[in-house]
């Protein structure tokens, strides 16, 4: 087992890009090793001894690391990129693109992420114990495929675009999320314990379950009929019906 | 500047040269008879020495692309390289930026590249990026055959004012030759309709796309361009479009060549021969396409050879893009150039367990394997239509070793068996045959084989050095030493100049753009002008005095003169 500690050294107010922080690149290291690891400030590279105080205890694969990150963390972009396996805990805030593209592993926020959590995830494990900002899961710019597997959960509310383009996976809201949860769906499903509003355009494929209430359906679904989910009567609505979408929407 | 190149194993299959240890001398940017003894000596230590790589086909610049560009974003995050001293940044893979474009062409070896399609109102942007695009010579094609003032002179048989139409529309968009996509049905497109074979009529103007395919073709021949009409057949993207494709092709017996080249050439013929009524029956039929080209002389082809993963498809062939965006449920960008042409541009995957893209796959290398003769089958790859142009060296990896073949074909959806005859073809080519696909034959196709594709005395000092010994490899075994030496060039030398070694980028010179000043009686001009400045004030959007690109724009011109009919004096 490893356990690497990292706290910012001093308030961070510049954006910072820290790619390098997961288990699979920091695993096997030594704080030496770490603390000279790249990280950008803007557009000055510099390391990330520069920016954080590193404190590793033991040695092992990245299977058995764990990272703690203490402290505020929201001007830092890219924590957890790619990650395979291993365990990430962050007590605070984080920015932009969390855990994109992560196959394996589990991260756990306490705080609050900001938008683009977990896009193109195809794996492992995301729990964000605050809120989340826009396109979580989602795909980026261009992309035809957001999250294609793996599990996020989310205990506060997110914003607009959850899920947007998703093709596999699950995500679960326990709060209120914003807009168009589900966007362009082609597979994957979406829990949504709180509101919403105008979920599940352009849907092909893929389930979005909203247990709150709609504020504004899409014109573009078709209501099915009820159907029992588990004990529960949703109305069972399957669209886009302008794309020939077999995506379903359940509603109470 | 003088340099030697000295122990080369050189293929030069225009001057008979296979395989010979010669030296190359070069002086001031071009190949000389000798050197003084103060050249620079670069050893090729028995390498592989061949002239510098000349593509005939290939989307680098212009509106779609960068349409392309926009719409994929995802695209451009792939294979992205920080600047460095001497290079600026690469980004993307099917629609590299423009500095890549170059880059990568010489990387590969190639020092010679023409655009497939330009449209005469899009060609200013064309030269915009023709322009930013460092090292290599390039040159557009312009687009003739859904324009307006064409289709009304072919009507009105008038091949006088057509070629006067021709020449300054090349003049107006610093174009090098006479592309033609889909005749007639850019037009039709404007109507959300296509043509559907070579004798439908073009409503409103009355002419057939077989009309405007020969008329075309006369009027490139009356100008003696150094190209001959560059057709993309009608059909492309339907099954059972090989019987069009060979159609089409008939319809050059009905013209001579004006020069010792074809009158035709049919491109990336992956999308033009095929069987089958639908997807379902979908079926090679490259062989029927081989067996015409090896049985007639006037007319070639290229491969537009397909590749695994994604590339993206654009085409001044608007409808058949919004078929393809249809059944891929893709995104799908729309062009319309108005009294001129149409455009699409479509994301794809190509997948090996889809049955229609194995059996593309096997297409394009039936085709070149079927053609007997190199110099009529052009090694492309429709860049970025059948993949991107940095995939070259797995291609002629692939032509090269039937070993390599059979592997891929084990991979590969079972289709590619029944309906194809790839499996069953063991023919591999040799160091030579690859330089005619992809050098010699090319600039012949182009009509550049004075100073282009070869290593005579006069021609442009344009030479790859390639990590390969041919005396000491067999291709057919070692086929993934080939794919890598191809890759990643030796030495490139442009001009004269080394501009790679070791397949790193060791300087940027700006390339030329080729185009074409072919001259006409003044009188036809004067004519053809008077429907022109109509159309300007009836139709055009923009002003005639505004449509011209200028010489501001093309700053290393390589003015190509041409002009058969003689002109008088005035």
């Amino acid at each position: 087992m490893q356990t690497i500690t990292i706290k910012p050294k001093k308030e961070i107010k510049i954006s910072v890009e820290a790619e390098n922080i997961t288990p699979d690149k920091l695993a096997g290291k030594t704080e030496q090793e770490i603390q000279s690891m790249e990280a950008w400030v803007g557009n000055q590279k510099t390391t990330l001894g520069e920016l954080f105080s590193i404190r590793v205890e033991g040695s092992a694969p990245a299977a058995e690391t764990k990272i703690v990150m203490e402290g505020d963390f929201a001007r830092v972009k890219r924590i957890g990129e790619g990650m395979t396996s291993g365990l990430l805990i962050i007590n605070g805030n984080v920015d932009m693109h969390l855990g994109n593209k992560m196959s394996g592993g589990n991260i756990t926020v306490k705080g609050n992420v900001d938008s683009w959590a977990g896009r193109e995830m195809k794996g492992g494990e995301l729990i964000i114990e605050g809120n989340a900002g826009y396109y979580l899961g989602a795909g980026y710019r261009g992309e035809s495929c957001g999250m294609r597997g793996g599990k996020i959960t989310v205990l506060g509310n997110a914003l607009d675009f959850v899920g947007e383009h998703m093709c596999g996976g699950e995500i679960i809201v326990k709060g209120n999320t914003g807009i168009l949860p589900g966007l362009s769906n082609n597979g994957g499903k979406i829990v949504i314990e709180g509101n919403t509003s105008r979920p599940g355009s352009e849907m092909s494929k893929g389930t979005i379950i909203v247990n709150g209430t709609v504020d504004e359906m899409m014109p573009v679904f078709k209501l099915e009929g009820n159907e029992d989910l588990g004990g529960v009567l949703y109305k069972k609505y399957t669209g886009d019906v302008i794309s020939n979408g077999k995506g379903l929407l359940y509603v109470r | 500047m003088e340099l030697i190149i000295k122990n080369g194993t050189v293929y030069d299959p225009v001057k008979g040269i296979n395989g010979d240890k010669t030296d190359i001398s070069i002086r001031d940017g071009k190949i000389v008879d000798k050197v003084s003894g103060k050249a620079t000596v670069i050893d090729a230590a028995g390498r592989l020495v061949m002239a510098g790589g000349v593509d005939a086909h290939s989307h680098i610049a212009g509106a779609k692309v960068n349409v392309g560009r926009i719409m994929r974003p995802e695209d451009t995050r792939s294979g992205i390289k920080p600047r460095t001293k001497i290079t600026r940044p690469f980004t993307g893979y099917t629609v590299p930026n423009v500095y890549a474009m170059g880059y990568r062409y010489a990387q590969m070896g190639y020092t010679t590249v023409f655009e497939a399609a330009q449209a005469i109102m899009k060609a200013r942007h064309t030269h915009e990026e023709l322009e930013e695009i460092p090292i290599i010579d390039k040159g557009a094609l312009t687009l003739f055959g859904s324009n307006w003032p064409t289709m009304d002179f072919v009507r009105e048989k008038d091949m006088d004012k057509l070629a006067a139409y021709v020449a300054w529309g090349l003049l107006a968009s610093r174009g090098f030759g006479v592309k033609c996509v889909n005749p007639g049905g850019g037009e039709m497109w404007g109507f959300g309709k296509n043509v559907n074979g070579l004798d439908d009529v073009v409503p409103n103007f009355d002419v057939t796309p077989k009309e405007i395919i020969v008329s075309l073709m006369k009027a490139n021949e009356m100008l003696g361009l150094p190209h001959s009409l560059h057709l993309h057949c009608n059909n492309l993207g339907k099954p059972g479009n090989y019987k069009t494709t060979i159609a089409s092709m008939e319809l050059a017996n009905q013209v001579k060549a004006s020069k010792d080249r074809q009158v035709m050439h049919v491109t990336h013929l992956t999308f033009n021969s095929w069987g089958g009524t639908n997807w379902g029956d979908f079926e090679s039929k490259a062989d029927e396409v081989a067996n015409y080209l090896n049985n007639n002389d006037n007319v070639t082809g290229d491969m537009g050879q397909l590749i695994w993963g994604s590339a993206t498809t654009m085409t001044a062939d608007g409808p058949v893009q919004y078929a393809n965006a249809k059944l891929l449920h893709a995104k799908w960008g729309n062009g319309d150039v108005e009294l001129e042409d149409a455009s699409g541009v479509v994301p794809i995957y190509y997948v090996k367990q889809i049955s229609v893209h194995a059996i593309m796959w096997a297409i394009g290398l039936e085709l070149a394997l079927l053609t007997k003769d190199p110099y009529k089958m052009l090694l492309t790859t429709d860049h970025p239509n059948g993949g991107p142009f940095v995939n070259y060296p797995e291609v002629i990896a692939l032509l090269m070793s039937n070993k390599k073949r059979q592997e891929e074909i084990k991979t590969l959806h079972e289709a590619v068996h029944a309906r194809t005859k790839i499996p069953e073809i063991e023919r591999e080519l040799d160091f030579g045959e690859i330089a005619i696909m992809t050098r010699a034959g090319t600039a012949k196709v182009l009509g550049l084989l004075d100073t282009k594709g070869h290593l005579g005395v006069g021609a442009d000092a344009d030479i790859s050095i390639y990590d390969i010994k041919p005396d000491q490899i067999d291709p057919s075994v070692e086929h993934a030493k080939i794919k890598s030496a191809f890759s990643s060039a030796a030495y490139v030398i442009k001009g004269g100049q080394v501009v790679v070694k070791d397949g790193q980028i060791t300087a940027t010179p700006p390339g030329r753009t080729y185009w074409v000043d072919a001259s006409v009686p003044r009188q036809h001009t004067n004519e053809m002008m008077k429907d022109i400045v109509k159309k300007f004030k009836n139709y055009y959007s923009m002003q005639l005095a505004n449509y011209m690109v200028q010489d501001e724009y093309v700053t290393h011109a390589q003015v190509v003169k041409a002009g058969a009919i003689p002109v008088e004096v005035n």
